[in-house]
């Protein structure tokens, strides 16, 4: 759906993007992971058409953002860092008017609109002025913008930044309805956020890619940890765990708590083993669950510098 | 062309919002209409003196010629606070990036903009055709010198806006846009005054007349007189085409830095 080969941006001497490669597959999403100013929205402002590369291509949907602007900007729906908004106009008419912008035609005008607002839940707003809405609330105007043409391509530049917890999920949710039918690409530099909606990351630092990956295989070959909660310490126990193949250590806290956390290589059969081990020894199992640092790590450890461990 | 009319329908839309276009209008029309009485004060006094059989030679069409030379100089005051907006307010509410992304030619805005522009300056002009129903009512007016003046109105008009809308996309704020406008207007306008029976020469270039030429006062004075020279339409022609040219490498030039 998109290729991206060795695009490189310079604004003068200095380097945004470095020449890089991506491809994105149809119906995927992509997070676009890194620190403030690595080149994401540089690449995202090329790809949408609103910039020029300084050399190398990208294609959306088989149509070069260079040669086939006019094509590319009919499939795809961006929204930039700041929603692009105009704070004059009522949520209805702004909407109206990207909707003109987009060329729908007027028979089908108020029902894209219609779907929009919907599906954003604009519902309540949409005759209020966007310049007296909430930022949660511009922001997801934001959104509708992108979508009222329904694009095969969603191009969102951190759409969670500035938003309260309870709206960042609403967003997350959000976009992860679309991944059905859609290509999405979203950058962000929050972790959890990738972790949660993502199929595939791509983190990028300094103008250059750094990882890409599955969400599913981040970190694999690693360690990872379970957290074990049990009812009442039983002495055996941590020898019993060291026992079972994969497990590399054990670490105790005895001092009244009873919790234990395993580390250990990843394996799928790991946790019924775990489970297994600990209701045989009738140390009573409450709860078990994986802790979930590789990911961060994992981006730490890239930015950072120490690519080795990549 | 389905581009530029959204964008110049949102034009519109945003001037009747915004209280400017209304106080713009409203001053535009108080002054004219100041201009106005005194004029029909003079036209009166004229009229009885010369019953008296004192002539003054005071005509009506030179009393016309009057009102609207002053009213295309009003203009230049005016446009600027219409035109400011059009390109340097997008980048400071960063909507340029939604107009990029859509599929709209460079061309596309920038014929949007100026003709919403257009379309609101045309609408105020339109309310100073009370002023001819006036002269038919009490007087006899040539109705051909009206209609040049007009012409003549409606082209210098299309110059300032799209001399407006080169210094918006070249601003950074609206401020700034509106005081280089009426700067530039004003200069135009003075281009007159200094290159008459200025007689230094550069080679074979003859300063004194092309100040003149490139001045829209001297153009402008002939529709008044109800002359229509092809080099008038030629230099407020061009002057706007070449205009419109430039916003359009101007606003195209946003994506390649």
């Amino acid at each position: 759906m998109i290729e991206v080969r060795e695009l490189t941006k310079k604004y003068g001497d200095r380097v945004a993007v470095n020449g890089i490669s991506f491809s994105v597959k149809r119906g995927e999403v992509l997070g676009f992971l890194g620190q403030n100013g690595a080149g994401k929205t540089t690449t995202m402002k090329i790809l949408t058409c609103f910039m020029s590369a300084t050399s190398g291509s990208a294609s959306v949907a088989g149509f070069d953002v260079f040669e086939n602007p006019m094509e590319v900007k009919k499939r795809i729906g961006f929204l930039p860092e700041t929603p692009p908004i105009y704070p004059e106009l009522l949520v209805s008419e702004y909407l109206s008017f990207v909707a003109d912008l987009r060329g729908i035609p007027s028979a089908d005008k108020a029902k894209k609109i219609y779907a929009a607002v919907d599906r954003c839940y604009l519902g309540d707003v949409r005759n209020r002025l966007i310049g007296n809405l909430s930022k949660g609330y511009r922001q997801r105007v934001g959104i509708a913008q992108a979508l009222i043409h329904d694009p095969e391509v969603l191009i969102l530049d951190e759409p969670t930044v500035g938003l309260d917890p309870k709206q960042v999920s609403e967003a997350r949710s959000l976009i992860k309805s679309f991944s059905q039918e859609r290509t999405v690409i979203y950058s962000t530099h929050i972790l959890s956020e990738v972790a949660a909606t993502c199929d595939r990351i791509i983190i990028i630092n300094k103008g250059n890619i750094v990882a890409q990956e599955a969400i599913g295989s981040l970190g694999a070959g690693g360690a990872t940890k379970t957290e074990l909660i049990i009812q009442r310490p039983v002495e055996s126990l941590p020898a019993a765990l060291r026992k079972i193949p994969g497990v590399t250590d054990v670490k105790e806290f005895s001092n009244g708590t009873n919790r234990l956390v395993v580390e250990s290589e990843q394996r799928d059969d790991l946790m019924a083993q775990l489970s297994k081990t600990v209701v045989e020894q009738g140390a009573g199992l409450i709860r078990m669950s994986p802790v979930q640092l590789a990911l961060e790590e994992y981006y730490l450890g890239l930015i950072g510098g120490r690519r080795s461990e990549a | 062309m389905n581009g530029a009319i959204a964008i110049a329908k949102k034009e519109l839309r945003t001037y009747f919002y915004s209280p400017v276009a209304y106080v713009i209008i409203g001053i535009f029309l108080l002054v004219m209409g100041i201009i106005f009485a005194k004029f029909v004060a003079i036209y009166h006094q004229a009229n009885t003196m010369q019953r008296f059989g004192q002539a003054q030679g005071i005509t009506l069409d030179k009393l016309a010629s009057y009102l609207y030379q002053n009213m295309a100089f009003i203009l230049c005051f005016v446009t600027p606070f219409l035109t400011m907006r059009l390109f340097a307010e997008e980048k400071r509410q960063n909507t340029l990036e939604l107009l990029f992304t859509a599929p709209i030619t460079g061309l596309e805005l920038v014929l949007g903009k100026f003709l919403a522009a257009y379309a609101l300056m045309t609408m105020m002009m339109g309310v100073s055709f009370i002023y001819v129903l006036f002269m038919i009512l009490w007087g006899n007016p040539e109705g051909a010198i009206i209609a040049t003046t007009y012409l003549g109105l409606f082209l210098a008009l299309a110059c300032y806006i799209s001399l407006g809308a080169l210094i918006s996309a070249i601003s950074s704020s609206q401020a700034i846009a509106a005081v280089w406008t009426f700067i530039v207007l004003l200069l135009l306008w003075l281009l007159q005054s200094i290159g008459q029976g200025l007689t230094t020469k550069w080679g074979f270039i003859e300063w004194g007349p092309t100040l003149v030429y490139l001045s829209p006062l001297g153009h402008f004075s002939s529709f008044i007189e109800g002359l229509l020279n092809l080099k008038d339409f030629v230099y407020f022609i061009t002057f706007t085409f070449f205009t419109l040219f430039l916003t359009h490498r101007v606003v195209e030039s946003n994506r390649w830095r």
